[in-house]
């Protein structure tokens, strides 16, 4: 598994069992960057209310999530969400798409709900890249999304481009130092002929405001209209693979290193002592 | 910042349950087996280090990262290239490489989490080494920089489950667990959060055996005539499964079935088609050899009450009290019908039995109190991960738990050290 | 092995082994104790003179001698942040098992990466000859262990960006 997909396991599975068998339900589970879910039945069995807690909530309004959210999830989308929840989705299990294949793509698109929430600045963005594009200048407003508590994405639009820019917090000395060397490589990597057509990458480590804090701002210019939500966990996920590959390295070394201590060792000679009845002595 | 729930991770030797506190059921179930590519031939050519991550110069890509785990893993266990592993083993970590990486899966593919911003609770065995708890602490902390990590015993997770039962007044992690899993059966006996290593005894009869005398007594009647002999054993489990129950007196039961034969009968439908007319006495049978042993083996011949009475006598005299009053049943092979009901009453015959003695040897005529012996048995099916899930959700949680600057501060040892928490004594 | 390290770990390895005279020495500080007198520093006169065999100012070892004990630390090469966190993982996990490692120690002494403890018990449950082999080929890999590390995660950077940019192209 290289590429992280963008879609909710939990929703998918969860729904896909529902349809199936419809019950009872009430569980909170999350995903990335700190997002909560809550999926329950609060009136009866076939009804599914699907709530979602994003931090930065108010910031998305703003940019128009609820629109995308309209379009995408239509009569679903309740126009009061549940409390301690941002917004909320109800699925009647008893008016789901007759075939097969509909039905799949409908759960998709419910696993997709915090992908399309976080879809709406990038929207905006680009459609304000339109309008300046046929003005031929000047830059649009800067929106800021605080998706976690010391990091957020900053989208611009402009005439020529929309740039974006990542924050991420390091935390650990050594994810700083991996994380260090990952970017390095999406700056290089986008060279190669083969992916001119990714969106420009730039990276700056920006000294800290703080001492202790290292802040790696991460410039990411977009040309095109895919555009992916997980760079921040995409990016923390492979820094935590390759440590995890370092342990199985470090392991296997040890093993090998261990091996040639003991060829050191002194075989000792063990001969079996016995009693006159014939009963062997056994040293504990 | 609100914290994020924490994370439950219940890695059992066949099946794996992880899911967020909070919770009555895990999210994810499935079988703790990972597929890697590559391992079969290599195993083929070296059996003995299957783990090895083979000729490391080679090993300049990203083949580390190709890999399933669960049900996709057994999925793919027949695509060529690929091999299935199991990484636990008795329910023992045996191959960390493997293990990390199915973690590592679990976390971001399943839960899709940020182990960053989450506490984890991990179960581990009785009697686990405490190395291997080091070893754990090790990845959780330095590949996946959790906030924090709680270690929890798996008997003491089963006593906390039955917090959440309506017959247990007050929230005491003292009680005896009788664990039977497929494998082997355990009577483990826990004072206050601590299990007692010295006393805990194992059983050989669990779930397989169980299958397997079913499997016996309908061979002995002709049933499996008509079975494959390859799913003869599935389906003398399926059996087990979906008709057995525990009678409370076996010559009545017997007599029963003498007077009218033909009213117990329950027809079993299984896979193939294949029809089999089962039970009439291997319904209460099966369970029995927990009862009586001496039918099914020749070589293990103590019923599980004896064994139970052995380890409450074999803890400190001042928990006795609270190990009889307390016996938490989990596992599939205790959720047999009315299992609960027999053993409490042939413990509390064991227990009766003795005092009588005592105070008769003793001519005395001060009557003893008496020991209560309660039973409490579930019908939950993940009972130790609800535990874990009540556990995780206290307050003090979050303070028992070894957090990451502790970590860095002290090493892994810190886990060597193990905090209980939550009971009410 | 390259040419410029094999003089480097020859001095090394007739060092160690010249040092590598110990005896069953029981504590003059204390009665009935027997302790590695490198560690305990007790008394002064059975110390010998410490050696230091440096190849450049990142490359070195100490070879600290005493009448039963012998102690030895490694500071390991480390060009970049990289190579650093990289060395100091490896020696951690290294010293997170010294258990099984008989002649490890748990700490490096300040100032290197990885020290090694001998005393006499070990000289004498162990073949000698073996022992040095043994650290020879520890400071051999090490740094050959390090640089491929270094690379694979250059490698496994460059494939996760391919991959994520090449995204964009669909």
């Amino acid at each position: 598994m290289i590429l992280l997909e963008p879609h909710n396991v939990i929703i998918q599975t969860t729904l896909s069992e529902k349809i199936l068998k419809p019950s009872s339900v009430d569980v909170q589970f999350v995903d990335y960057d700190g997002v909560r879910f809550h999926l329950s039945t609060p009136e009866r069995k076939t009804v599914l209310l699907l709530s979602m807690h994003i931090r930065c909530w108010d910031e998305l309004v703003k940019y128009g999530a609820l629109n995308v959210l309209k379009r995408e999830y239509g009569s679903l989308l309740q126009p009061q969400s549940e409390p301690e929840y941002n917004v909320s989705l109800a699925i009647d299990l008893e008016q789901l798409p007759a075939s097969n294949e509909d039905r799949e793509s409908f759960i998709m698109s419910i696993a997709l709900f915090k992908r399309n929430a976080l879809a709406a600045p990038f929207e905006a963005g680009f459609t304000s890249q339109k309008s300046l594009e046929s003005a031929g200048a000047g830059t649009g407003e800067l929106m800021q999304i605080h998706y976690r508590d010391e990091e957020a994405i900053y989208i611009q639009a402009s005439h020529d481009r929309v740039t974006v820019i990542f924050s991420t917090v390091f935390r650990d000395e050594t994810d700083r130092i991996y994380g260090k060397v990952f970017l390095q490589e999406f700056v290089d990597a986008r060279r190669q002929p083969s992916i001119q057509n990714a969106p420009q990458v730039l990276y700056s480590n920006r000294d800290p405001p703080l001492e202790i804090r290292h802040l790696p701002n991460l410039r990411n210019t977009e040309d095109t209209g895919y555009v992916t939500f997980l760079f921040r966990d995409y990016l923390h996920y492979h820094i935590k693979c390759s440590k995890a590959y370092m342990h199985s390295r470090m392991r296997h070394r040890v093993a090998e290193f261990q091996k040639v201590l003991n060829r050191a060792k002194t075989e000792v000679a063990t001969s079996e002592k016995k009693t006159v009845s014939g009963r062997t002595l056994v040293s504990r | 910042m609100s914290v994020l729930a924490p994370i439950i991770c219940d890695n059992g030797t066949g099946y794996s349950k992880v899911g967020f506190a909070g919770n009555s059921d895990p999210s994810f179930v499935f079988p703790t087996a990972i597929a890697t590519r590559g391992s079969a031939s290599q195993q083929s050519n070296a059996p003995a280090v299957p783990s090895k991550p083979g000729h490391l110069a080679s090993k300049r890509g990203v083949e580390d990262l190709d890999f399933f785990i669960g049900d996709e893993a057994l999925a793919n266990a027949k695509t060529p290239g690929y091999g299935v592993h199991y990484p636990i083993r008795h329910g023992m970590i045996d191959n960390w490489d493997h293990m990390e990486r199915y973690w590592e899966q679990t976390i971001f593919k399943y839960l899709r989490a940020e182990p960053e911003d989450h506490y984890f609770l991990l179960t581990e065995p009785p009697l686990n080494a405490p190395e291997n708890r080091e070893q754990t602490a090790e990845i959780f902390f330095e590949s996946f920089n959790i906030k924090g990590l709680y270690i929890a015993v798996q008997a003491v997770l089963a006593l906390a489950a039955s917090w959440s039962s309506n017959r247990v007044t007050d929230r005491t992690l003292t009680g005896t667990v009788i664990d039977s899993g497929d494998g082997v059966t355990h009577v483990i006996p826990v004072a206050e959060g601590y299990v007692i290593g010295s006393a805990i005894k194992h059983i050989p009869i669990a779930g397989r055996d169980i299958s397997q005398f079913v499997l016996n007594l309908m061979r002995e009647r002709g049933e499996m005539a008509t079975v494959p002999p390859e799913d003869q054993l599935r389906v003398a489990s399926k059996v087990k499964e979906n008709y057995s129950y525990v009678c409370q007196d076996i010559v009545k039961e017997f007599r029963k079935y003498d007077a009218e034969p033909y009213k117990h009968f329950e027809r079993y439908e299984g896979e193939h088609s294949v029809t089999g007319r089962t039970s009439d006495t291997e319904r209460f049978l099966a369970p029995e050899i927990f009862f009586n042993p001496e039918i099914y083996s020749s070589d293990f011949l103590t019923p599980l009450p004896e064994i139970v009475d052995e380890v409450i006598q074999q803890s400190p005299i001042d928990v006795r009290r609270g190990l009889y009053k307390n016996i938490v049943l989990s596992g599939g092979s205790t959720m047999f019908q009315h299992f609960g009901q027999r053993l409490k009453r042939d413990l509390k015959q064991l227990v009766d039995g003795r005092l009588d003695a005592r105070q008769l040897a003793s001519g005395s005529l001060q009557k003893s109190s008496g020991v209560d012996v309660d039973v409490i048995s579930h019908k939950r099916q993940r009972l130790l991960w609800f535990g874990g899930s009540l556990l995780a959700s206290l307050p003090e949680f979050y303070t028992s738990c070894h957090t990451k600057a502790q970590y860095d501060e002290i090493g892994p040892s810190i886990c060597r050290r193990y905090q209980i928490f939550g009971s009410a004594t | 092995m390259s040419n410029v390290l094999r003089p480097y770990l020859a001095a090394v390895r007739s060092t160690l082994t010249a040092a590598l005279t110990l005896e069953n020495f029981s504590s003059q500080v204390v009665e009935r104790h027997n302790k590695p007198e490198v560690e305990a520093a007790g008394s002064k006169e059975v110390l010998l003179n410490p050696l230091t065999i440096s190849r450049n100012e990142n490359e070195r070892v100490l070879i600290e001698p005493s009448v039963n004990s012998i102690r030895l630390s490694i500071k390991i090469k480390q060009a970049d942040e990289i190579e650093r966190i990289l060395c100091h993982k490896f020696t951690r996990f290294m010293m997170q098992r010294a258990e099984s490692f008989i002649v490890l120690r748990r700490k490096p002494v300040p100032g290197y990466d990885i020290s090694f403890l001998i005393t006499n018990t070990h000289s004498e449950t162990m073949l000698k000859h073996k022992i040095v082999d043994f650290i020879i080929q520890f400071m051999e890999e090490v740094d050959r262990e390090i640089s491929e590390m270094k690379l694979s995660l250059n490698a496994r950077a460059r494939i996760v960006a391919e991959s994520y940019l090449t995204a964009f192209n669909s």
